[in-house]
């Protein structure tokens, strides 16, 4: 491939790159994000090949990232020429030979597809392009619309823009949609501080936990002392059960590229990193091919676009604790040495990496700055709320219907995310809470059900956006159960350094152990709540200075469920074993005798219809009973 | 000096800029606690005990790390500063076995102190049933884990002032633990025992096991002297109590070592276990028979009085103070006319007459040529600071072979001394450690770097640098002696090899601190004070002449080198200086 040197090299490539987005043959993409791969994409994928070939059928195949759902994965979109784009849900091998047999007879039998789109969307061009000229042809209206599926509704793309779109290891694809137009404008027609005027009008926020201006960041280290001085993205993404933005760095590589070269021609750096954990082996692949492209292309490394600006860019793998995340551990991991945190008095913007200015971004917010260049500030803040633009990721877990990664307005009522795009709550079970901010986010009741969901109402309501980790709770969570789950996550990733976090947080640990087991003692919830001040105020990081945020918040809403442990023994919801007893009821046991053939220890008795008995010095609370019953007979107390 | 403005507490004081706040507080007297803080080192902010309130500050603020910046108010005492700390030091005395009645550092712990300071009268958390190790694997002090604190303090000795890197933390959070290399015992780690470690420690973690329970701090004299292990002349401080030497401690306000020590000179003198000799002794009969200083003085001058200058030897040990050599080298050589005059150990090579550089050189130096010389087995302090050179990123070039103790650190080893120097070279800021090992040819070869190196002789011996200047590195010939005073010391030697040219017949005088095959065979045996019991000077490897003081009493009868020289003098109807002022002066005088 020859260097990109004008815009008329890359409206060629833009070409190319539209000619494999909308083919003139049918085209059928996999979803092979790790999500897809998770759930068997890799074998639905292999059989398609393998159909296509025995078949001599002339059919594009190509991978694509993740488009959130991941509940309905692995997902196959087939596109022929001038039809909707149809998205096939659930895909097993087995059922790559219908799916072909459909493209071949161009009819939809049997296996429907979950929904269809008419047209695709262009952020950063500002267009949709149509799949088809004229009317949907008729067997196929009856397929929802992307737009109706209430998943999709209420999102909005834009980090994840061409997560599941494009095929993430074509860069001509990147190009097509409006990769790298918003680098050879930056780069050709704006000065570094008109970039940086931009990103602080646009009001992006860092999307990494503390919602930091990025434009001020960057700002600080545009004008922090220096020759050297490095971008980093922080792809560490340790919150368990967050995964966005591994999604954007396996489905949308070229976004971050893009986003920090244009950062770092802002700042004046010429040398970065993007520091990827090691979990996250798909993405350092498609990351570290992307690199290769771009490079190919001129778009990285000396005289980028033939403007003189020179940048590259290098992964540093993550050691796995989930304290590298944090900004100075990452630095110190990134030199080489044991990932820990600093005190950081001295910014890492003027002394960061190798005591260099260092501006440190998140993933997400690496990968909106392109569109931000490209649409303006004014169209970004245009979105979101109130001093919070532009779009968050999620990632919705726990009880709720829809599981997957989401991408919202800011400012959307938790509700809707809650209600609409996760489909409420399964098994007709009540809401009782979301946990939102990771590890050491805090948990919000059902009364703020209608919160706005941005940084700052997040934050007033005793919890946090942090990265983007949404667990939904319904009635069957006890909620101390839950922050002793949060508080032994952090006890277990505490690095040790200071005492505040290390002995503290353990300390909390035993405390909710404790409780949870029946030895609460009087003055335990109070001695937590001392403590909580104690390591908010005089923790090193933000680990430990956040880490009672699960503990507070649950005792700001939840305050009875604690003292009905620590008081009465008893744990409301059901879950703490060494409070909860499992009995009979005299009214609905029928004596079917299920129960009794289910349980593991034998330890129900009783004759045919007639009320069943649990001998309690058996019994092992594994809940096994209470499952099996048609009857809800069962009572757990 | 830009000086920045601040309040604390109320008061406003200023402070030059760059200070934190602890640093900027100590200068008003205003005690901010620590724990993982130390002046010599690095400030990591682990503990958080230094926290305090800072207007407009979100959370509190670690006084050891944060830099002090005009206008900034500050409140070291708040409520909820004391409550922060409160929590630190509840959790702490729980974190481990603080069961302080038992613990060897009662009395002289900072942690300790804090909970007296906070009262912490009970414990909250319940107290760790689990028991940590106790690692005594090495000769000199043990780590107990159960009193350890993790402060790092340690590890920051260790590994950034003797750039040894032998401490670590292993595991994370509330299951942290400081080890050794790949979690070995410390005695079978790269540990060399220097010590740093423990002077450092704030807790009774790190326990001295020779005075461990033999008294607290308050109890003791620090008295500040000078090592004379090695030619380095570290400073240092001798620990006593009740006339006894409890320990050595180093001095942070030395310039040469700046709060290091090494094994030779922290342990190795206290664990001494020859038997010393404590009263003069003459041979009558055959056997050495105790005797009066007077009368046996007096055998000596009336030997000396009869033979003739060219009869007299003269051997001394480098381990003599300045005063000594310089008496020494007066009543012998200069008044009594002997020529025959020698010292117990070589010298380097005389390169130049003017100094060519300092000990200071060699960190801030890129490339660092080592030659005839084994400092890390022979100068230890000295190998820490080519350590931390080579830590920094300077490259050590070594002449020799793969014994020499650096050799694990060097960068080239060579056999060739030309080829180094030309190493050197190249270099930028190079500088040349030399010693006794090397060659006429090796000399001229490192005399092409004049001008562009440092250089630093490195002596072996301790006093060598100053026995040189009074005349003792002639050729010494014992057969030539007919009376040999031998100014022995300290000096362990194996044999009686150096006697063994002596003429039979000759009167042998030995002034000795410990018994020895050498006292066995003299005529004559003076009893010699040791290091902490004499006062005087030393005259380092750089020509530094320092001051050692007397610490406790001579053992026995025992006399300082100088003072016996001094009352030999006397008898002999010498009229040489008598006061140790004066002979101190007139020494320092002509080794200017
Ligand atoms: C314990 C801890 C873990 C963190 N982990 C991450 C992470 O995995 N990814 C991330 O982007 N930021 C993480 N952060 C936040 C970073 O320190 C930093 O604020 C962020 O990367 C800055 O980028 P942003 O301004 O774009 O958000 C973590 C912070 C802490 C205290
Ligand atoms: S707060 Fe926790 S993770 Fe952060 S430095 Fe302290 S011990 Fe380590
Ligand atoms: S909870 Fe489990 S062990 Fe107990 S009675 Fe039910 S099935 Fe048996
Ligand atoms: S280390 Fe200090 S606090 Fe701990 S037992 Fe010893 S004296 Fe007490
Ligand atoms: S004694 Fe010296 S070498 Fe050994 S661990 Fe301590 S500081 Fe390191
Ligand atoms: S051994 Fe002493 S210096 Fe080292 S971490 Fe423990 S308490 Fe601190
Ligand atoms: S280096 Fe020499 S002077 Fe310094 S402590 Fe060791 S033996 Fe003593
Ligand atoms: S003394 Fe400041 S944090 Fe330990």
């Amino acid at each position: 491939m020859s260097k990109i040197n004008t815009l008329e090299d890359l409206n060629k490539a833009a070409k190319r790159g539209l000619e494999s987005i909308i083919p003139s043959k049918t085209k059928v993409m996999v979803g092979m994000a790790t999500s897809g791969i998770a759930s068997g994409a890799q074998e639905v994928y292999n059989a398609l090949a393998e159909e296509i070939k025995k078949r001599k059928l002339d059919i594009i195949l190509s991978k694509t990232g993740a488009m959130g759902m991941d509940c309905i994965e692995p997902l196959v979109d087939v596109l022929q020429p001038n039809k909707p784009r149809l998205a096939y849900s659930k895909v097993t091998a087995k059922k790559v030979p219908e799916i072909i047999d459909q493209i071949v007879k161009g009819a939809v039998n049997g296996n429907k597809p979950a929904y269809r789109m008419d047209e695709e969307e262009f952020i950063c061009l500002n267009e949709n392009k149509p799949y088809l000229k004229g009317p949907v042809p008729k067997d196929l209206e009856g397929i929802p619309k992307i737009g109706d599926v209430s998943f999709y509704k209420k999102q909005m793309k834009l980090a994840t823009r061409n997560c599941g779109m494009i095929n993430y290891e074509s860069i001509d694809e990147y190009i097509a949609k409006g990769g790298y137009f918003s680098l050879l404008k930056a780069l050709t027609k704006m000065q570094p501080d008109e970039i940086i005027d931009e990103v602080i009008a646009s009001g992006l926020r860092g999307r990494g936990g503390g919602g930091f201006q990025a434009g001020i960041k960057w700002q600080t280290c545009r004008r922090a002392h220096g020759d050297i001085k490095y971008v980093i993205c922080n792809g560490d993404e340790g919150d368990p059960g967050a995964y966005m933005d591994r999604s954007v760095m396996e489905g949308d590589p070229h976004s971050v590229i893009e986003g920090m070269i244009i950062g770092a021609y802002a700042i004046g750096s010429s040398q970065g990193f993007i520091y990827v954990r090691n979990e996250y082996p798909l993405a350092v692949a498609n990351l570290q091919r992307a690199l290769d492209q771009a490079r190919e292309y001129g778009l990285l490394g000396k005289n980028i676009l033939n403007t003189g600006f020179d940048f590259d860019l290098k992964i540093g793998k993550g050691a796995g604790a989930f304290v590298c995340g944090e900004s100075t551990a990452l630095m110190t991991s990134l030199e080489g040495k044991a990932g820990e945190p600093r005190a950081k008095y001295i910014h890492t913007v003027e002394h960061g990496l190798w005591d260099r200015p260092s501006n440190l971004n998140n993933v997400e917010t690496w990968a909106n700055v392109p569109a931000i260049i490209s649409r303006g500030a004014k169209w970004f803040s245009s979105i979101g709320c109130k001093n919070n633009s532009g779009t968050k990721v999620f990632c919705l877990v726990g009880k709720i219907n829809n599981i997957g990664m989401v991408e919202v307005p800011m400012g959307i009522p938790l509700k809707e995310i809650i209600y609409e795009i996760g489909g409420g709550i399964p098994g007709g079970k009540k809401y009782k809470a979301v946990q939102t901010g990771g590890p050491s986010g805090g948990c919000l009741p059902d009364s703020l059900i209608d919160i706005s969901v941005d940084f700052d109402s997040l934050w007033d309501a005793g919890s946090m956006m942090g990265s983007g980790g949404m667990i939904v709770m319904d009635e069957t969570t006890c909620m101390v159960d839950i922050a002793r789950y949060f508080i032994d996550f952090l006890e277990f990733e505490s690095c040790g350094k200071c005492v505040p976090c290390r002995e503290g947080v353990y300390r909390m640990n035993e405390i909710l152990n404790d409780i949870c087991d029946g030895k609460g003692k009087a003055g335990d919830v109070e001695l937590l709540e001392s403590m909580s001040q104690g390591i908010v105020d005089g923790a090193l990081c933000a680990l430990g200075s956040t880490a009672a945020n699960p503990v507070l918040s649950t005792l700001k809403y939840f305050r009875d469920e604690y003292v009905a442990h620590v008081r009465d023994k008893k744990c409301p919801a059901g879950v703490c074993k060494a409070l909860i007893r499992f009995s009979v009821s005299d009214e609905k046991c029928t004596g079917c005798g299920v129960c009794l053939k289910k349980c593991p220890t034998e330890c129900i008795s009783g004759e045919k219809k007639k009320t069943h008995v649990i001998d309690q010095t058996k019994c092992i609370k594994c809940g096994v009973c209470k499952e099996s019953c048609k009857f809800d007979a069962i009572i757990v107390e | 000096m830009t000086m920045v403005n601040i309040t604390m507490n109320g008061q406003k004081i200023s402070a030059p800029a760059g200070s934190n706040i602890l640093q900027a507080a100590k200068q008003v007297g205003i005690d901010i606690p620590t724990l993982c803080d130390h002046p010599a080192l690095v400030s990591i902010g682990a503990c958080r005990i230094c926290v305090v309130e800072v207007t407009g500050q979100r959370t509190l603020i670690t006084a050891c790390t944060f830099p002090i910046t005009e206008g900034m108010e500050i409140q070291t005492e708040s409520p909820q500063v004391v409550k922060a700390r409160k929590l630190i030091l509840d959790l702490l005395f729980s974190e481990r076995n603080h069961y302080c009645p038992m613990c060897q550092m009662s009395g002289d712990c900072e942690l300790q102190n804090l909970g007296y300071r906070y009262g912490i009268d009970h414990w909250i958390y319940p107290t760790y049933t689990k028991g940590f190790p106790v690692d005594a694997s090495r000769k000199y002090f043990f780590m107990d884990h159960n009193r350890c604190v993790l402060c790092g303090r340690c590890e920051r000795a260790c590994g950034d002032l003797v750039a040894n890197h032998t401490l670590g933390l292993r595991n994370r959070g509330a299951s942290s633990m400081i080890h050794a290399d790949a979690n070995v015992p410390f005695g079978e780690s790269t540990c060399i025992s220097c010590g740093s470690c423990l002077q450092v420690c704030p807790t009774g973690a790190l326990c001295d096991k020779r005075s461990a329970y033999m008294g607290r701090n308050i109890q003791t004299e620090h008295i500040k002297s000078t090592c004379n292990q090695c030619s380095i002349g570290c400073g240092m401080e001798i620990v006593t109590r009740g006339g006894n030497v409890l320990r050595i401690e180093s001095d942070w306000d030395a310039e040469i070592n700046a709060g290091l020590l090494c094994k030779n000179g922290r342990f190795d003198p206290l664990y001494e276990d020859r038997t010393r000799v404590t009263q003069p002794m003459i041979r009558i009969g055959g056997k050495l028979r105790p005797s009066s200083w007077d009368e046996t003085l007096k055998t000596i001058a009336e030997k000396i009085s009869g033979t003739n200058a060219k009869e007299i030897g003269v051997l001394t040990s480098s381990n003599s103070t300045n005063e000594a050599l310089y008496l020494l080298g007066q009543l012998f050589c200069k008044e009594l006319k002997a020529t025959n005059v020698g010292l117990l150990n070589s010298a380097a090579p005389k390169l130049f007459d003017k100094p060519q550089g300092s000990l200071a050189d060699i960190v801030k130096s890129d490339v660092i040529l080592v030659a005839g010389t084994d400092p890390a087995k022979d100068q230890p302090v000295a190998s820490f600071f080519v350590k931390h050179a080579v830590d920094r990123g300077a490259k050590l070039i070594l002449v020799g072979g793969k014994d020499n103790g650096l050799a694990p650190f060097a960068t080239m080893i060579l056999a060739d001394i030309g080829k180094a120097v030309e190493v050197a070279e190249r270099a930028g800021s190079p500088v040349v450690l030399y010693g006794a090992g090397i060659t006429e040819k090796g000399a001229s070869a490192l005399k092409k770097l004049q001008g562009k190196a440092a250089f630093v002789a490195i002596e072996p011996g301790v006093n060598t640098r100053a026995a040189v200047a009074f005349g003792f590195n002639n050729g010494f010939k014992a057969s030539a002696a007919k009376v040999l005073y031998a100014l022995l010391g300290e000096q362990g030697l194996e044999s009686a090899d150096v006697l063994k040219d002596v003429d039979k017949k000759a009167f042998v005088v030995v002034q000795a601190s410990y018994v020895s095959p050498i006292t066995e065979k003299a005529d004559v045996v003076l009893p010699m004070a040791i290091w902490s019991e004499r006062a005087g000077s030393l005259t380092n490897t750089e020509g530094r002449v320092q001051k050692v003081s007397k610490a406790v009493e001579p053992a026995g009868e025992a006399k300082s080198d100088w003072e016996i020289i001094s009352l030999l003098a006397n008898k002999l109807g010498k009229k040489l200086a008598t006061s140790l002022d004066e002979i101190s002066a007139r020494a320092t005088q002509e080794l200017k």
